[in-house]
C-alpha cells in the first residue's frame, strides 16, 4: 500500500520473531490465548508473568516443542524449520539429568551438532569453537569436569556456552536465572548484554520483577494472554502489573476446562 | 560327528551368543541413558506370542521364522504401549505392566496350548521362556551374529544423535533433530536385541541382558563412549559364562546363568569401581571429613560446595 | 461346547475349587493392586511378583509347606529385600529407580530359578510351575478341615484375602492419604514409610497366595490390570477398589472356563481375559472412553454447525440487506447443510420467498450465540493486547463454549457496555 513516492518501496524487513494469534493447549485445554507479538529489533527482551502463566509454554510453542492449536510463529519471516541454525535455545535446568555421563566439553560440543548434521563427529574446528564459548562464560578450566559436579550457576553457564556454540542470531532462554546465585546471575547477564551488543536478539523468560526492570530493554507481560508489550519502562506500570498478577485468569481457566470437556461453561 | 565338527559348532555358537551379549549391552546402554530401561521388558514379554504364532503358521521350529514372529509381536506390544500412553488416562508404569502381563499371558496360553492341541515337534517352544543355548545350531548362531553386528553398525552411526536426545531432548528438538524418530529407532534396536537374545536367555530374563551390563558399566566411567563399550564387554562376558556353564550341565536353562554372571559383575562394579564404587565413596567421605575436622580445628569453617563460581 | 459342560461329568468339584481359588487370589491381588497403581508402583508390584521366588524356594527347601506360614514369611522377606536393595542402590549412587529395580528383580528371580532347578526332585518346586502356575493341579493337594477335603491353595488364598482385607481396611485412611500426596502425609506426621512397607508386605502376601495358581510372571496381570480398568471406569478410590475386585473375580472365573474350553493354561487365559476387560473399559468408559469421546466430538460439531447457521442468518438480517438472507443460507459444506435441514424441521428457521428467516425461537437462540461472540470480543479487547481485526477469529470458536452465567460475568467485567469493540450492538440476555 505505497502512497505516492517515486518508485516501489522496499518491503519492511520481517520481524525477527512474529507471534500471530498464537493459541496453545495442553491436551484439549487452552493455556495460552490468542497472543499477538512482534519483536523486530535486536534487544534484551523479557517475558514476565506469574507462575503457571504460560511464559515457558509460549517459548516452547515458538520452538515447536509444544503444538499450536491456533495461529503461527515466524522467525525472520520464515517458519522455524527453515532457519533453525539461526535460533539458539537454553532450556530450563530441571529437564536434564545431571548424573549423565558427560563432561562440560561434551555438553558444549552438542551445540555444534546442528551444523554438523547426521553421522559426522565433531572435529578440531568444533572443539575450538566450544573452547571459545567456554572462555566467554568463564568455565574454560572446567572443561573435563563431569556436569554433576558443578554448582547451579556453573551448570547454567554450561548451558549458555552450549547455546553460544550454536552461533545463532536469536537466543531463547527459559528461566536462566532460576536457582542461580547473584554473582552468577550478573555474569550471565553480562554475556547476554554482549550478545545484544553484537546485534543478536535475546529473549528471556524471567520470573523476577525487580531485576526485569533493570535488565531488559523491552518486556512482554503474559498471563495466559498477552497483557501488554513494549519498552520496559512503559509496560511495567502498576496498572499493567496489577492486571497481570492479580488477573482475571479464572475466566480463562474455566473456559479452558469447558473447551477441554467439549461443552459450555455453566 | 567328528570331534572337529563339535568343536566348530560350539565355537560358532559361543561366538554368536557373545556377539549378542555385546550388542545387547551396547544398545541397552543407550536405553538406560534415555531412561527407558524397562521398554525392553515389555518387548521381551510380548515376543512369546510371536514365537507361538510363527510356529502355528509354519508348523516347524525354524529359528529365523520364529524370531521374525517374535520381532513382529514385540513391535505390536510396543505399539499397544504407545497407544495406551497416548489415548488413555492410564499411567505410564501401569501401561507397561499391563502390556507385560497380558501379552505374556497370551503367549503362555499359546505355548501351553500348542502341545495340547496335538502339534508334533512343538516340544521345545518352552525353551524360549528361559533360554537354552544347547539348542542353537551353528547356522542359527550365524544369523544372530549378523543381526547383532547390524545393530552395532547402526549404533555407531547414530551414537552422537542418540546421546544428544538422551541427555536433553528439549534442546535437541528445538535444534531440529527428529527426537521421536530417534526414539523409535532406539526402541526398534532394543526390540531386535531382545529377540536375538531369546534363544540364549529366554523371554523372561532377556531384559536383564539389556539392563544389567550398562548399569554395571556406569560405575567405571563418566563418558558415554566408554560406558557403551564396557557395557557391551560385560554383556559379552555374561553371555559367554552362561554358554560355558550350560555346556558343562546341558540340562540347565541358560538364562538364569547368564543373568547371574551379569549380576556378579554388577556387584563387583558396585563395590570396587574406583571413584564411583561404594568402597571408593566411603573412603572419599572419610578423607573429606578428616580434612574438614582438621580445618575446623585450625581455621574458620571452609566454604561449602566446590570452587566458587 | 458351552460353559455348563465344564461342570458336567465327574470333575465338577475339581473345577469349582480351582475357580474358587483363582477368584480368591485374584481378589487379593486386585485389592492390593489398586493401591499400587494409584501410587505409581505398578512396576514395583511386577518386581515383587518375580522376586518372591527365591524367598519361596528357600522356605520350601527349609521344610516349609507350600501355602504355609514359612513360605509367606520367606516371600515377605524377599519382597522387602527387593525394595530395600532398589532404594539402597539409588541412595548409594547406583542406577535410577527403573533400571535399579530391573537389576534387582531379574537377579533375584534368576537366583530363585537356579535354586528351583537345583533342588532335589520331589520338593514340589518346578520351573514351569514357577512361570505360569498350575491351577489345574491345585485342587488335588488337599487338607482335611472338619472332615472335608479342601485344597490347600484355597485355604491359603482365603487366609491371604482376609489378612490383606483386614490390613487394608484398618489402615484405609492412611493408605488413601499417602497415595494421593505422600509428601503432605509425611509433613502431617503420618508414618509414610511404615504405610508403604505395609503395602509391600501385603503385596508379597497376595503374590504368594497366587503363586501356585498363576506363577511368578502373570501375577502382575492380576495386580495391575483390574485396577487399571477400574481406574478408567470410576473416580473414587474405594469404589475403584470394589470394581477392581469384581473385575478380577469375573476375569478369573471366565478365564478358567476359557482355559478349559481351549485346553490351555488357566493362568494365561485369566491374564488374557483381564486384558479384554481392560480393553472394553478403554473403549466403553462413559465419560472418557473411545466411544464416549467420539460421540462427544460429534455432538460438539453438530451443535457448532447449528449455532453457526443460526448466527449467520441473524447477522444477515441485522445487516438488513434482503438478498443477503438468502446468501446466508447457502450451505458451507455437508454438516452445515444437515444443520440447515434440521433447523428447518424443528422450527428455528423458516423458508421465505427469497431465502430464510428466523422464527422467534430461532432468533432467541441466534441472539445468544451472537451475544456470546460480541461479549468475548469486548472482554478480549479489554484484557489482552490484540489489534481490532484479531478479535473476531477467537470469538468465532469461543462463542460456542459460553453459558449464561459466564456471559453475565463477562458483561460485568467489561463494564456493562452495550456494544462490542467494533461498535456493533450486543444483544441482551434472553
Amino acid at each position: 500500500m505505497s502512497v505516492g513516492g517515486t518508485g516501489p518501496r522496499a518491503p519492511a524487513p520481517a520481524p525477527i520473531i512474529d507471534f500471530h494469534d498464537v493459541t496453545v493447549a495442553y491436551g484439549r485445554r487452552p493455556v495460552i490465548w490468542n497472543v499477538d507479538l512482534e519483536i523486530d529489533a535486536a534487544c534484551l527482551f523479557g517475558i514476565i508473568g506469574p507462575n503457571g502463566a504460560g511464559k515457558s509454554t509460549l517459548l516452547k510453542a515458538a520452538l515447536g516443542l509444544v503444538p499450536l492449536v491456533g495461529g503461527r510463529v515466524r522467525f525472520f519471516g520464515q517458519p522455524l524449520g527453515k532457519v533453525r541454525s539461526r535460533v539458539g535455545y537454553v532450556p530450563q535446568r530441571e529437564t536434564v539429568d545431571w548424573d549423565f555421563p558427560v563432561n562440560v566439553m561434551d555438553v558444549v560440543l552438542m551445540g555444534t551438532y546442528g551444523r554438523l548434521g547426521w553421522f559426522r563427529r565433531p572435529g578440531s574446528r568444533e572443539r575450538l569453537l566450544a573452547r571459545e564459548s567456554l572462555d566467554r562464560v568463564g568455565l574454560a578450566d572446567l572443561a573435563s569436569r563431569q556436569i554433576g559436579r558443578l554448582s547451579g550457576g556453573q551448570q547454567q553457564r554450561v548451558f549458555l556456552a552450549r547455546a553460544l556454540a550454536q552461533q545463532a542470531d536469536v537466543y531463547l532462554l527459559d528461566e536462566p536465572m532460576a536457582g542461580v546465585d547473584v554473582r552468577s546471575q550478573e555474569g550471565i547477564f553480562r554475556v547476554l548484554a554482549e550478545l545484544r551488543a553484537e546485534g543478536r536478539l535475546v529473549v528471556v523468560v524471567h520470573h523476577d520483577l525487580r531485576t526485569a526492570a533493570e535488565w531488559f530493554d523491552r518486556v512482554a507481560l503474559v498471563d495466559m494472554r498477552l497483557v501488554a508489550a513494549g519498552p520496559a519502562a512503559a509496560v511495567l506500570t502498576p496498572d499493567n502489573l496489577r492486571r497481570t498478577y492479580a488477573g482475571h485468569i479464572d475466566v480463562l481457566e474455566e473456559l479452558g476446562q469447558a473447551v477441554a470437556k467439549r461443552g459450555r461453561t455453566p | 560327528m567328528m570331534p572337529f565338527d563339535i568343536a566348530y559348532n560350539t565355537l560358532v555358537v559361543a561366538a554368536g551368543v557373545a556377539a549378542v551379549g555385546f550388542a545387547a549391552g551396547v544398545v541397552g546402554g543407550l536405553c538406560v541413558l534415555r531412561k527407558r530401561a524397562l521398554v525392553g521388558d515389555a518387548a521381551a514379554h510380548a515376543t512369546l506370542v510371536g514365537v507361538a504364532c510363527a510356529f502355528l503358521i509354519t508348523g516347524r521350529r525354524d529359528l529365523p521364522m520364529l524370531l521374525v514372529g517374535a520381532l513382529l509381536s514385540a513391535f505390536a506390544g510396543l505399539g499397544v504401549l504407545v497407544l495406551l500412553r497416548r489415548f488413555t488416562r492410564t499411567r505410564d508404569d501401569a501401561a507397561t505392566a499391563i502390556v507385560i502381563g497380558v501379552s505374556f499371558g497370551l503367549g503362555i496360553a499359546l505355548v501351553s496350548g500348542i502341545p495340547a492341541w496335538g502339534y508334533p515337534d512343538s516340544a521345545g517352544l518352552e525353551q524360549f521362556l528361559l533360554g537354552h543355548t544347547a539348542a542353537i545350531t551353528a547356522r542359527d548362531a550365524l544369523l544372530l551374529t549378523g543381526v547383532a553386528c547390524g545393530a552395532l553398525a547402526i549404533v555407531a552411526l547414530i551414537c552422537k544423535e542418540a546421546a544428544l536426545v538422551a541427555f536433553d531432548a528439549a534442546f535437541a528438538a528445538a535444534a531440529g533433530w527428529p527426537v521421536a524418530l530417534i526414539d523409535y529407532l532406539l526402541v526398534a534396536l532394543v526390540a531386535t536385541m531382545v529377540v536375538v537374545g531369546l534363544p540364549a536367555v529366554g523371554a523372561v530374563l532377556v531384559t536383564a541382558l539389556v539392563v544389567i551390563p550398562p548399569t554395571a558399566a556406569r560405575f567405571w566411567t563418566d563418558r558415554v563412549g566408554p560406558m557403551l563399550l564396557l557395557g557391551g564387554a560385560i554383556g559379552l562376558v555374561a553371555a559367554l559364562a552362561g554358554v560355558v556353564v550350560s555346556a558343562a550341565r546341558p540340562g540347565l536353562a541358560t538364562g538364569p546363568l547368564v543373568v547371574l554372571a551379569a549380576a556378579v559383575v554388577f556387584l563387583v562394579s558396585f563395590f570396587a569401581a574406583p571413584s564411583r564404587g561404594w568402597i571408593a565413596r566411603r573412603m572419599q567421605q572419610a578423607r573429606l571429613s578428616r580434612t574438614w575436622n582438621l580445618a575446623a580445628d585450625s581455621s574458620p569453617g571452609p566454604a561449602s560446595g566446590g570452587p566458587d563460581c | 461346547m458351552d460353559g455348563s459342560g465344564i461342570f458336567s461329568g465327574g470333575h465338577a468339584g475339581i473345577h469349582a475349587w480351582a475357580m474358587a481359588t483363582a477368584a480368591v487370589v485374584s481378589a487379593s491381588c486386585a485389592l492390593v493392586g489398586t493401591l499400587l497403581v494409584v501410587r505409581r508402583m505398578s512396576l514395583l508390584g511386577d518386581a515383587i511378583g518375580h522376586a518372591v521366588l527365591p524367598g519361596i524356594a528357600v522356605a520350601v527347601l527349609a521344610g516349609g509347606k507350600p501355602g504355609g506360614p514359612l513360605v509367606f514369611l520367606g516371600a515377605a522377606a524377599a519382597a522387602l529385600l527387593t525394595v530395600w536393595l532398589t532404594k539402597g542402590l539409588r541412595a548409594a549412587g547406583g542406577p535410577a529407580e527403573d533400571a535399579g529395580a530391573g537389576v534387582v528383580y531379574t537377579t533375584l528371580f534368576a537366583i530363585g530359578l537356579i535354586i528351583v532347578t537345583a533342588a532335589p526332585a520331589g520338593t514340589h518346586l518346578d520351573a514351569a510351575c514357577v512361570l505360569h502356575g498350575d491351577l489345574a493341579f491345585l485342587p488335588f493337594d488337599t487338607v482335611s478341615v472338619a472332615g472335608l477335603a479342601i485344597p490347600r491353595g484355597f485355604i491359603a488364598g482365603v487366609i491371604a484375602l482376609v489378612v490383606v482385607s483386614v490390613a487394608t481396611v484398618a489402615t484405609w485412611k492412611l493408605q488413601v492419604f499417602t497415595a494421593f500426596d505422600a509428601a503432605a502425609a509425611r509433613a502431617a506426621g503420618l508414618p509414610v514409610a511404615a504405610v508403604t512397607t505395609g503395602l509391600l508386605a501385603a503385596t508379597a502376601v497376595a503374590t504368594v497366595s497366587s503363586f501356585d495358581a498363576v506363577g511368578a510372571v502373570l501375577v502382575v496381570a492380576m495386580l495391575v490390570v483390574p485396577a487399571a480398568a477400574a481406574e478408567l471406569l470410576v473416580h473414587r478410590l474405594h469404589v475403584m477398589t470394589l470394581v477392581a475386585i469384581a473385575l478380577a473375580v469375573v476375569g478369573a472365573c471366565v478365564g478358567y472356563v476359557a482355559a478349559w474350553h481351549f485346553n490351555t493354561s488357566a493362568a494365561g487365559m485369566i491374564a488374557v481375559v483381564l486384558g479384554l476387560e481392560y480393553a472394553l473399559a478403554v473403549v466403553f468408559t462413559p465419560d472418557d472412553g473411545i466411544v464416549a469421546r467420539a460421540v462427544a466430538g460429534l455432538q460438539l460439531a453438530w451443535r457448532v454447525a447449528c449455532e453457526d447457521r443460526l448466527a449467520r442468518v441473524w447477522r444477515a438480517e441485522e445487516a438488513a440487506v434482503g438478498g443477503d438472507a438468502g446468501r446466508a443460507a447457502i450451505p458451507h459444506g455437508l454438516l452445515d447443510a444437515c444443520a440447515g435441514w434440521w433447523l428447518r424441521r424443528d422450527g428455528s428457521l423458516e423458508r421465505v420467498a427469497d431465502g430464510w428467516r428466523l422464527s422467534d425461537r430461532g432468533r432467541r437462540a441466534a441472539e445468544m450465540v451472537v451475544r456470546s461472540h460480541r461479549l468475548w470480543e469486548a472482554w478480549l479487547g479489554r484484557h489482552a493486547e490484540l489489534p481490532l481485526d484479531h478479535l473476531h477469529p477467537p470469538a468465532e470458536w469461543v462463542e460456542h463454549h459460553l453459558g449464561a452465567a459466564m456471559r453475565q460475568r463477562l458483561e460485568a467485567e467489561t463494564g456493562w457496555r452495550e456494544s462490542d469493540p467494533h461498535g456493533r450492538e450486543i444483544p441482551p440476555e434472553a
